[in-house]
């Protein structure tokens, strides 16, 4: 049993090599969202060494990626897909470009991590920036889970969920400024903060991208930089259609 | 054997023939009247079969019809035939409704998988803790749900054979897993999901409990000691006093050797894998734990050490450092003070092999199973008057842990003990 869309071919092995592909894709995203994993832990409960391994272990994703690049072109090459296969492969070609730059800001979180470990906790032992990477961290799954299931409903909530991760970072942004304001000792810690709160909010963005490239693999229509109502009806006519 | 109805058939066929010919010969045409004859039998066995064919299709029972002569009995047998698979149908589907149910009721996940890892069914337990959806995740494969590095690997190297189980954190919600694959029939395998979450808490609870009494712990006994220590040297204190008080510090040096072994115990049970970047130098170790025992230990017998290799181990050094003085400090206690150790360090195809063996009192069957646990002792009585806090081994156990070692135990009572270190081969540093 192959998803319907990529199980059509009278070739068994292209059927099979755009399985693998979708499943090498996932495989990384699970990297990615362990190091995110790791990377949150650490600098919510001060280990810094957990933090320098996150920034460490930051080459697989990069190997996995040139990897799973090297396979796009190889099919690319030798198939020469059409339609929803080309749809695929380009879609693969993009998630796994976001989903390095995810790594990227996980490996930024890591080093952060040994920088803020060193200065005094606040209270609260950066409850708001918790919440915001619990956010964050559910988007990335849905959308992964969305690019596994090729369930474009779901991919647009992720889309959606994009809005609120942007207030969040707003709101973190302006405590830090208020906090740094009144004590000028603290700039250097809440600097910090604001610097892993933007990573985590560039990670949102990344998953939305991943999530838009869903859409874009199910409907072939190009979603960027559309109001999420006029994506919602172009969706319902595609499906009506 | 023909039963009775076929010879009455038999015997109307011949009969209609006969009489077709009888009434034909009226009319001086023999043969066209045996034609007729035949053809009317014709007839009626087609329109029969006809009605047969029509009850199949529908397969309504009330319309079932008569028939008569053989015909009667072919209907019956048909009917017979049909009541009994129903029955069956039932029966049947009651059992699978049954089994739903009873999974249904399962705490634990269960998925089946087939020779692609594609999921074939699951029951409730597995939807609710991995959040798949209703029928449609059928046919997925189920790495494209449990992404964890982890997780991946474990499908994996269970390709090759039945595993211990695995404990992730789940793909959402915050909560702990422990999985397990069951292969069985060609191909398929059955993958077992237990929210381990509850326990998990409790074991964390435990360790950071003996972590903070054996922190708090510490600082009354270097009080302790340290009034000791002065008392001891004080030459005004009376003579009396003077073999209660080294009796007491020998007691709180104990102490306090229980609280470090605890602490450190503590400290490696709770930390991550150890990175794989910084490197151990084995040969160099185990050359200058050699001097030391026969600098400071009554050991009086020969310390042989077999270096076969120079190559480096990844891993902490400080934790290799604690294994290696643990299992020599063993083998210098439990064996006469001329018997023989034998060091070695060799790396092969499998990995490197760090092994101690003393020609001491050895350990029973039963009791090498058991002897990493804490406070396990195999004669209580002569392992505390020999100094040892009964962790060494627990210590060990938990730094081959971190880097990802086994730690093989081969004794045998009086034969003296060899405890063997391996480490697998992707520890090996390949610069030494």
């Amino acid at each position: 049993m192959e998803s319907e869309q990529f199980g059509q071919h009278i070739s068994r092995r292209f059927n099979d090599e755009l399985e693998n592909l979708r499943s090498e894709v996932l495989r990384m995203g699970g990297l990615v969202e362990q190091h995110l994993d790791s990377a949150i832990e650490a600098i919510t409960a001060g280990d810094s060494e957990m933090g320098l391994q996150v920034a460490r272990h930051d080459h697989l994703v990069n190997q996995m990626e040139v990897a799973i690049d090297e396979e796009c072109n190889r099919i690319l090459a030798t198939r020469g897909p059409a339609a929803a296969d080309l749809r695929l492969i380009v879609a693969v070609i993009k998630t796994i470009t976001d989903l390095e730059r995810i790594g990227d800001e996980a490996q930024r979180l890591g080093y952060l991590t040994s920088s803020l470990a060193a200065q005094e906790k606040p209270q609260g032992h950066y409850s708001e920036l918790r919440a915001l990477a619990e956010h964050v961290q559910t988007m990335l799954h849905d959308s992964l889970d969305a690019f596994s299931r090729l369930d474009s409903r779901d991919a647009l909530q992720v889309v959606e969920e994009d809005k609120l991760v942007d207030e969040q970072y707003d709101m973190i942004t302006r405590q830090c400024i208020s906090l740094m304001m009144e004590d000028s000792r603290t700039i250097k810690r809440f600097m910090d903060v604001s610097w892993a709160a933007r990573s985590l909010e560039r990670i949102g963005d990344h998953a939305q991208n991943i999530a838009e490239y869903v859409i874009y693999m199910v409907h072939g229509r190009d979603i960027r930089h559309l109001e999420v109502e006029d994506i919602r009806q172009k969706m319902d006519m595609d499906r009506a259609s | 054997m023909m039963s009775n109805v076929w010879l009455a058939a038999l015997g109307r066929h011949a009969a209609a023939v006969i009489i077709g010919a009888l009434v034909g010969a009226l009319y001086g045409r023999p043969l066209a009247g045996i034609f007729i004859a035949i053809l009317g039998l014709l007839i009626w066995h087609l329109f029969n079969l006809f009605q047969l064919e029509r009850w199949m299709e529908t397969g309504n029972l009330s319309e079932m019809p008569a028939g008569n002569g053989v015909w009667a009995r072919v209907f019956a047998r048909a009917k017979y035939l049909d009541q009994r698979s129903s029955a069956n149908r039932k029966k049947f589907r009651r059992l699978v409704k049954e089994l739903r149910a009873s999974t249904k009721a399962f705490p634990d996940g269960g998925i089946l998988l087939n020779e692609n890892r594609e999921i074939v069914t699951y029951n409730k337990a597995a939807r609710q803790l991995l959040q798949l959806k209703r029928k449609r995740d059928r046919g997925q494969r189920i790495d494209n749900f449990i992404r964890h590095p982890a997780f991946v690997a474990y499908l994996d190297e269970s390709e090759r054979g039945v595993q211990e189980a695995l404990e992730i954190p789940a793909p959402i919600g915050g909560k702990w897993l422990s999985c397990r694959l069951m292969p069985y029939g060609p191909g398929q395998s059955l993958l077992f999901i237990t929210d381990i979450t509850h326990a998990k808490k409790l074991e964390a609870m435990r360790t950071d409990f003996v972590a903070n009494a054996s922190h708090e712990l510490r600082s009354p006994l270097t009080v302790i000691t340290g009034y000791l220590d002065a008392m001891g040297h004080d030459e005004e204190c009376p003579e009396v006093w003077a073999a209660p008080i080294s009796d007491m510090r020998e007691q709180a040096q104990r102490m306090s050797r229980l609280v470090s072994d605890l602490l450190q115990l503590s400290q490696l049970e709770s930390a991550s894998p150890t990175p794989l970047d910084k490197t151990v130098d084995i040969a160099a170790m185990l050359t200058s734990s050699k001097k030391e025992i026969l600098a400071h230990s009554q050991h009086t017998g020969d310390v042989e050490l077999a270096l076969s290799s120079n190559a480096r181990l990844l891993g902490e050094e400080a934790e290799i450092q604690s294994v290696v003085s643990n299992l020599l400090s063993n083998a210098v206690r439990y064996s006469p003070d001329e018997g023989r150790i034998r060091i070695s360090w060799d790396v092969d195809d499998s990995g490197g092999h760090l092994s101690v063996a003393d020609a001491g009192i050895g350990i029973s069957a039963e009791d090498i199973p058991r002897l990493t646990e804490r406070f396990y002792r195999t004669d209580a009585g002569r392992a505390r008057q020999q100094g040892g806090t009964g962790l060494g081994l627990a210590i060990v156990k938990y730094a081959l842990k971190r880097h990802d070692a086994d730690l093989e135990v081969i004794s045998e009572l009086g034969q003296g003990s060899r405890f063997i270190c391996h480490f697998s081969p992707e520890r090996i540093s390949s610069q030494s």
